[in-house]
């Protein structure tokens, strides 16, 4: 266990490391969460108050149902690229073969690529937050036992996507089309930029299937003082999304590794 | 050898012959025809010995590396490293070696020398002050101290190879497994890390080493047998000097005489094993410059021919031992 933690550890600070070399990447990924809050304040500006971007019946600002999907569903895109992202750098290079020369575990490597994303990710939601409150967020009613659970259980749900996207990039060694349809289905489908009930009814399906549709669900809640219990539903379907999912895609990252080793194409990129 | 620290039984290997998009396809198609890189691979190398894998480019012996640090698997065949079993408990397998391949890519470009160590080093085991003793031992014996906190991005080739060996000794793993070592590195520190292999690490330690190498002198020089590796099967092994006799080698003679005509040219020329003659005129005589397959009666019979109606006008005769490259080409039919 010690060694795990401190393998865990290793790439942690790797991961953080090779962040901070590039400090203009770095200051521009910060300067551009303030580009996208106050493109949200205008865009809220043009549509009016509405019960439908609320779960109370009340009407709620656009700003408040549209700050708060934005500032989570960054969790799905962390998920959705790091895990894939990390195995295409290693490819890129060279070092997956050494690391997977080491007596590690693959469920060590690969869950922990994604722990500074994931860390990243909190920090960068938090000023997303700091900031979309001075533009008029209310975060005078948050239930942060409900956001906390909910974070968890978001964490939890949309890493085995990004695990099977890192599967995905060890065979066909690109993680392009992985990224944009994840994002394109998640602002679509799992009702970032519109009320899921605003869509068509075959489409509300594929929404309601999508693990970001109840993390939304759930944050949006947690932002209103709604307990826990008043999104169990939500809950619960991550949860049971993440105990089928999660085991699935460890299983296929491990099938992947295993087709790379017999077809001799771990280091090809 | 009673006491094997590796063994390779009977190992196939191949790969898709097409890769990318086209391969996949084929493969889903069930139609995927593969290219034979390995042919029935078997060797044994001992504990504490430095067994060399000679041959040419694209002969095999970078797979049969990857083959033992599970980075490959094979179709068929078994291997054990310290008695335990690749295939079945990869894991154990891996906590005994040390890996030095010869992609110099293998570090992250934008850490230090030091920070890619310490992040190795946590992957193998290591942490804390362990770690750190382990990091100044290794970057000590390939003389990269100074370096220790500049980018790896800013090191020359020689650099990186000496790092990546810095790295495969981090474990203080039982079998090392060197992929051209000296590949990239300048004549002084590859010498340097030649004795490093030799004297410390096998000779010093009584590390097992498997070493790959396309350079003849260098598997002459450092190993205690060499497998000679050519199109995926082992064509010769043995220890190097029992190679240039086992292998039949080329045997070169110099033979100077006073005068030459065709007459002894044709008989020369018809001499059992005669494989190549160059005449070369010199102010001590015409020097003939001889190469015979090493058989019996050959050396009597290039004697016979050298003389004229039974007068020798022999002035000198050496024989050249045979050079390692004489072994390689032949065992390879380059």
């Amino acid at each position: 266990m010690t060694a795990t933690i401190a393998k865990t550890r290793a790439i942690f600070i790797r991961d953080a490391l090779v962040t901070f070399s590039y400090p203009g990447n770095f200051a521009l990924s910060w300067l551009g969460i303030i580009v996208e809050v106050v493109i949200a304040w205008y865009i809220s500006k043009l549509i009016p108050p509405s019960p439908k971007f609320g779960s109370t019946g009340l009407p709620v600002e656009y700003f408040q149902f549209v700050a708060v999907n934005t500032a989570f569903v960054r969790f799905q895109s962390a998920a959705l690229n790091s895990f894939a992202e990390s195995i295409r750098d290693a490819q890129l290079t060279g070092t997956l073969e050494i690391v997977l020369a080491t007596p590690t575990r693959l469920p060590t490597l690969v869950l922990s690529s994604a722990v500074w994303s994931f860390t990243y990710t909190m920090l960068q939601t938090i000023v997303y937050l700091a900031i979309a409150a001075f533009f008029g967020l209310s975060l005078s009613h948050i239930n942060l036992v409900t956001a906390l659970v909910f974070l968890i259980l978001t964490v939890l749900a949309v890493s085995p996507l990004g695990v099977l996207a890192a599967a995905l990039a060890m065979v066909i060694k690109k993680t392009g089309p992985i990224e944009w349809i994840s994002t394109s289905t998640a602002q679509l489908f799992g009702g970032v930029y519109l009320p899921l009930t605003a869509l068509p009814l075959a489409l509300q399906l594929v929404g309601w299937i999508l693990p970001i549709t109840h993390a939304l669900n759930g944050f949006r809640a947690a932002f209103a003082g709604v307990p826990v219990s008043g999104v169990a539903g939500d809950a619960i379907w991550l949860l049971v999304a993440s105990a089928v999912l999660m085991p699935l895609s460890l299983w296929m990252f491990a099938r992947a590794v295993q087709k790379a080793r017999v077809d001799g194409t771990l280091s090809m990129y | 050898m009673t006491d094997p620290m590796l063994t390779v039984e009977h190992v196939d290997k191949s790969f898709p012959a097409t890769q990318g998009a086209a391969g996949m396809l084929r493969s889903f198609l069930g139609n995927s025809e593969r290219h034979q890189v390995l042919f029935d691979v078997s060797l044994s190398v001992g504990r504490g010995e430095l067994f060399g894998l000679l041959g040419p480019n694209g002969a095999g012996k970078s797979t049969l590396l990857k083959l033992l640090a599970t980075l490959i698997v094979p179709e068929r065949g078994r291997m054990t490293i310290g008695g335990v079993d690749v295939l079945r408990d990869p894991i154990g397998a891996k906590r005994q070696i040390g890996l030095c391949t010869s992609d110099e890519r293998s570090f992250y470009f934008r850490l230090t020398a030091r920070q890619n160590l310490e992040f190795f080093g946590a992957l193998v085991g290591l942490h804390g002050r362990q770690l750190k003793q382990r990091i100044d031992a290794c970057i000590d014996l390939v003389d990269l101290r100074q370096d220790l906190d500049r980018r790896f991005g800013g090191f020359s080739s020689g650099m990186k190879v000496r790092l990546t060996m810095a790295r495969a000794l981090l474990a203080d793993p039982k079998i090392l497994f060197l992929d051209e070592p000296t590949r990239a590195v300048d004549p002084v520190h590859a010498e340097e890390l030649r004795a490093l292999i030799r004297r410390k690490l096998v000779d010093g330690e009584g590390k097992t080493v498997v070493l790959a190498t396309n350079l003849l002198e260098e598997a002459w020089q450092l190993c205690d047998r060499v497998a000679v590796v050519n199109r995926g099967r082992i064509v010769a092994l043995g220890p190097p000097r029992e190679l240039d006799v086992d292998l039949h080698a080329v045997m070169r003679y110099r033979v100077t005489i006073d005068e030459i005509d065709d007459d002894l040219l044709a008989r020369t020329r018809t001499v059992p094993g005669f494989r190549d003659l160059r005449v070369e005129r010199t102010e001590q005589g015409v020097v003939l410059h001889v190469e015979l397959d090493q058989l019996d009666g050959a050396l009597a019979a290039l004697m016979r021919a050298v003389s004229r109606d039974g007068e020798p006008t022999l002035r000198d005769f050496r024989p050249i031992e045979a050079e390692p490259v004489d072994v390689f080409r032949k065992v390879t039919d380059q």
